[in-house]
């Protein structure tokens, strides 16, 4: 059994309470409705409410390669529900940030998904097929031919674009944000 | 007339196409004036995940943007609403990153004051428009048909104003129309994103999830959230999926516009309708020629 001591486990949690998202994680009384409504939850290895459970006896090496927190679908009905006012989703969000920025590296396709996406924000407009085409190169190359039939249902029918989307004076200002955020968040202190 | 700022989102020009094209025809006999930001850009949603501080500046670079406009900004996509949404309340209510937003948003000179309203245009079409008004438009009733209205997660998650686990907006317009809404549990369950990429068993057990539900509810059609992101999971992943007897779908899938605007008496073209991949037009044609 991994043990932790206390101070180990003090520190994983203040850390995920620094991160947006995570503030509330000592309020949390393990009252289960978070995984109770998770839609998902049948794939989690350690469901919602564990993983807060976790993060409070400080198994951050368990909690931050486990795929888990990757099969958040972002749907809130945890959050409107939790009845500590948590909002568990951004909690789960908060365990992947520092996952991926920690270069943890869960089994999961989702991880690079994310990286992805959020990669793609740089160009100001997000380019669906671009986003597809790399995600199935870095992943399996089987599961993108696979999911050629619905990507050529839309594509025949111009509903995604083989071109780029034009770029707009914004993209320049939207590069600049998002480097002066991952500058903030490498130097410490902000996250 | 009434006027709004229009955030359409990047998906709007690709997989939203179809909803697009309805809004843009439906907004003209509702006399309402959609004026696009100028330039817009993602609203930041795609980060937030993993980043959502950057999710949460960018989202506020296109709302500091809009509020010059002094007009309500109206967002049709789900995940655009709901991020954009949540920059403006994270950023009105913590001190501490509205610092960091602040902060990030200096290095391009935008300052957001925090008075811009932002809106789904479902909200738009019940509390501005009015279900009296959209019934006066009404040229072909959609009589018999039974049409199963899905939500989504964002339309009304986590800030509603329509009820969250159980909203009832979409219905109340479907019912205007003529048509007959049935209920069904799952109207507001998730469609799973954009995990369909990364995660597609398990995405595709919730599309079953609905899609069955759907017909154990005697649903006909599904009325669709104006969200792309629901709208194309729904409408193109059918054919992939089996139902309970081992045969494909085949759900006709709609958006709420696609709907409002045949039963407006528009043409299948008019709203996008040639562009669906489930079966959506064969559905709707017996209503093509009625009139009222």
């Amino acid at each position: 059994m991994e043990t932790t001591t206390i101070r180990e486990a003090k520190t994983f949690v203040d850390e995920v309470a620094a991160e947006p998202g995570g503030e509330k994680i000592n309020e949390c009384i393990q009252c289960g409705v978070c995984s109770g409504s998770c839609p998902t939850v049948e794939w989690w290895e350690y469901p919602p409410r564990k993983i807060i459970a976790m993060i409070r006896a400080g198994k951050r090496d368990k909690v931050l390669s486990s795929t888990s927190a990757f099969n958040c679908v972002t749907c809130y009905l945890c959050t409107v529900r939790c009845p500590r006012g948590i909002k568990p989703s951004q909690l789960i969000h908060a365990v992947e940030a520092i996952a991926e920025r920690e270069g943890y590296k869960p089994k999961t396709p989702t991880l690079t998904l994310h990286r992805g996406l959020r990669d793609s924000m740089k160009r100001g407009r997000i380019w669906e097929l671009s986003v597809a085409m790399r995600f199935y190169f870095k992943t399996s190359l089987l599961e993108g031919l696979r999911m050629m039939p619905v990507a050529w249902d839309l594509i025949s029918r111009g509903l995604m674009p083989v071109f780029p989307p034009k770029k707009v004076k914004g993209s320049q200002e939207v590069t600049a944000i998002m480097k002066a955020v991952t500058s903030m968040q490498k130097s410490g202190g902000v996250k | 007339m009434r006027q709004y700022t229009y955030f359409p989102g990047c998906a709007m020009e690709s997989t939203g196409k179809p909803i697009q094209t309805s809004l843009d025809s439906v907004t003209k006999v509702l006399d309402i004036e959609l004026k696009e930001l100028e330039d817009w850009t993602c609203c930041g949603c795609p980060g937030e995940s993993i980043n959502e501080l950057a999710a949460t500046a960018i989202a506020t670079r296109n709302l500091a943007l809009a509020e010059k406009t002094h007009l309500d900004m109206v967002v049709p996509c789900s995940c655009c609403y709901r991020n954009l949404l949540a920059a403006h309340v994270t950023y009105t209510q913590d001190p501490r990153i509205r610092e960091q937003v602040k902060k990030a948003l200096g290095v391009v000179n935008i300052e957001y004051k925090g008075t811009l309203r932002i809106r789904n245009l479902v909200d738009v079409f019940i509390n501005d428009i009015g279900l009296d008004v959209i019934a006066s438009k009404v040229q072909k009733k959609l009589t018999g048909l039974k049409i199963a209205n899905y939500y989504g997660c964002h339309q009304s998650r986590p800030y509603g104003p329509d009820d969250f686990e159980f909203p009832v907006w979409q219905d109340q317009i479907v019912e205007s129309l003529g048509g007959e809404s049935v209920f069904f549990p799952l109207k507001a369950q998730c469609c799973g994103g954009t995990q369909l990429f990364s995660n597609k068993d398990m995405i595709y057990k919730l599309l079953y999830n609905i899609l069955d539900n759907v017909e154990l509810h005697g649903g006909q059609c599904i009325s669709s959230t104006l969200c792309p992101l629901c709208f194309t999971n729904l409408d193109a992943n059918q054919g992939r999926i089996k139902n309970r007897d081992g045969k494909k779908f085949t759900m006709p899938v709609m958006a709420l516009t696609q709907l409002m605007g045949i039963a407006f008496g528009l043409k299948p073209k008019e709203v996008g309708l040639d562009k669906n991949i489930s079966p959506a037009l064969k559905a709707l044609e017996p209503y093509l020629k009625v009139t009222v």
